[in-house]
């Protein structure tokens, strides 16, 4: 890693006054440089006082014999002041017992008396790196800390949006679940009452991941019931929400969509998408048709866009499934999707006689399929199912 | 992400690979960006070794899309997978940028 030469603070602690004119003098080409900076302490609790008075100090260079407290015993202290910083301990040349005691202690490295300052050079320059890489350590699991409650937040966030109460009625019955991915995604899905009992169904997929895709899921539901209950039929709904959505979209952040009503009255479902996969219906009998699509655009992509929409008259039986690409691209051990056609194949044998049943279903299919490998993607899914 | 670059003419052809999702999108971004010149007339980005993209993927090709119209250079694609191609018609993504079947076709479109 390149990086411009970082100051370092260095506390020299020894009772003997002749070391601080001589650690200036030899040192002073790196004074000079500005690579290190020397402060100085005679006694453990003068250089505990200079530890505690100034956080900038990275590092101690101490003696072991000193009035008032030694050199083991500041060793201790140290960390109560910040376990940051890292000892390097001057002992008497062969004085096995204290250098052992001194490094039991924590210190980081040591020197002998007479110092030899080349020695101690590469000494401390070691012990800074040391500190560097520790701090970049620290600095970075911080980071990662940050992000994580950020995900948290955005992972709340979108649970906390998603109903978890459905109608279960003689005409129809809804069900919607989504499973989130490790990282979480941008999946919604959404029911909204309207009037004369239709009912509006939306199922979306914003762009990205994690805080941003969170915000922009929550712009997008508000948008969306706002629109849904304002106009009169999905394409006009798109077409307002899309709209606003490209006001101020500099980041390029999109969301596809499909949004359908529900009309329980004739059974008519009247779809519009965003640039999202269309619905498939699975018929009484196990075959599917999966409706055409209505030539959308994801939406924030592009002002002035006008979504058009399509009906399909559900017969009793029919149920109908919303889907994010979070199904159909799971991907599995050999990196193959699961695809539209093992999703139509699975309800073909056993077709669904219920609209939670179907879209459990949905998800069982998907893990089953995916088997250990992590999915990045959120898996989401709404049913509906006309039961008369 | 390494994006390897050619130029033919005043366009620049970029070839990504592997998967392009938010694990490397933003990768993704900067590597297009910096195989990119001033003094191109046109961009053509080939698909031929990427096997899957995402919606944060995507969303660099719009990002690109805007800010090459907006500088006056044309922006293509080409050479998708099936399943890739399939995501620009669903998104609609392909009613906006223009993609081709082939490298060639590609640059023929942007340099007529």
């Amino acid at each position: 890693m390149t990086e411009s030469p970082q100051k370092h603070k260095i506390l020299v602690v020894d009772d003997e006054p002749d070391l601080e004119p001589l650690m200036l003098q030899r040192m002073r080409r790196y004074i000079r440089t500005g690579v290190y900076e020397f402060v100085f302490a005679h006694d453990g609790v003068e250089a505990l006082e200079a530890l505690e008075a100034d956080a900038g100090i990275d590092m101690v260079l101490s003696d072991i014999n000193m009035p008032k407290m030694d050199g083991l015993t500041l060793l201790d202290r140290i960390p109560d002041v910040s376990p940051d910083i890292r000892a390097v301990i001057i002992s008497a040349y062969g004085d096995m017992k204290n250098i052992r005691i001194a490094m039991n202690r924590g210190a980081f490295d040591f020197v002998t008396k007479p110092v030899d300052f080349d020695d101690l050079k590469f000494t401390i320059d070691r012990t800074l790196q040391h500190i560097r890489e520790w701090k970049e350590a620290l600095s970075a699991r911080d980071k990662l800390v940050v992000l994580q409650n950020e995900l948290n937040v955005a992972s709340m966030m979108q649970q906390s949006i998603l109903p978890n109460k459905f109608a279960r009625n003689d005409d129809y019955k809804l069900f919607g679940t989504m499973q989130p991915a490790r990282n979480v995604g941008g999946d919604f899905f959404d029911v909204i009452g309207l009037s004369d009992d239709r009912v509006g169904l939306a199922i979306a997929d914003v762009s990205g991941k994690g805080v941003p895709a969170a915000l922009f899921m929550m712009s997008s539901r508000t948008l969306l019931k706002g629109a849904a209950m304002r106009t009169d039929g999905p394409g006009e709904a798109l077409t307002e929400v899309n709209d606003v959505l490209n006001e101020d979209n500099d980041a390029c952040m999109f969301v596809t969509m499909i949004y359908a009503v529900y009309d329980p009255a004739t059974g008519v479902l009247t779809y519009a998408d965003g640039g999202h996969d269309p619905p498939l219906v699975i018929h009484a009998d196990g075959t599917s048709t999966q409706l055409p699509v209505t030539d959308g655009l994801a939406l924030g992509v592009l002002p002035g866009f006008d979504f058009l929409q399509h009906s399909y008259e559900l017969s009793p039986g029919d149920t109908v499934i919303l889907y994010t690409d979070g199904v159909t691209e799971a991907i599995n051990a050999e990196e193959e999707q699961l695809g539209l056609a093992r999703l139509r194949e699975a309800f073909e044998a056993d077709p669904p006689g219920d609209a939670e049943d179907a879209g459990h279903r949905v998800i069982d299919l998907v893990n089953e399929f995916a088997g250990d490998v992590p999915q990045f993607d959120d898996t989401t899914c709404l049913v509906l199912r006309r039961e008369n | 992400m390494e994006i390897s670059a050619d130029r033919d003419g005043g366009a620049v052809i970029a070839r990504a690979n592997g998967r392009i999702d938010s694990s490397n999108s933003r990768e993704f971004h900067s590597s297009l960006e910096a195989v990119i010149d001033e003094d191109d007339s046109a961009v053509v980005l080939d698909f031929e070794d990427v096997s899957y993209i995402s919606s944060a993927g995507m969303r660099v090709i719009l990002l690109t899309a805007k800010g090459l119209q907006s500088s006056g250079m044309k922006f293509a694609l080409c050479s998708m997978n099936d399943s890739i191609r399939e995501v620009f018609k669903i998104s609609g993504f392909d009613k906006i940028i223009q993609i081709h079947g082939s490298q060639s076709d590609a640059l023929a479109a942007v340099s007529a």
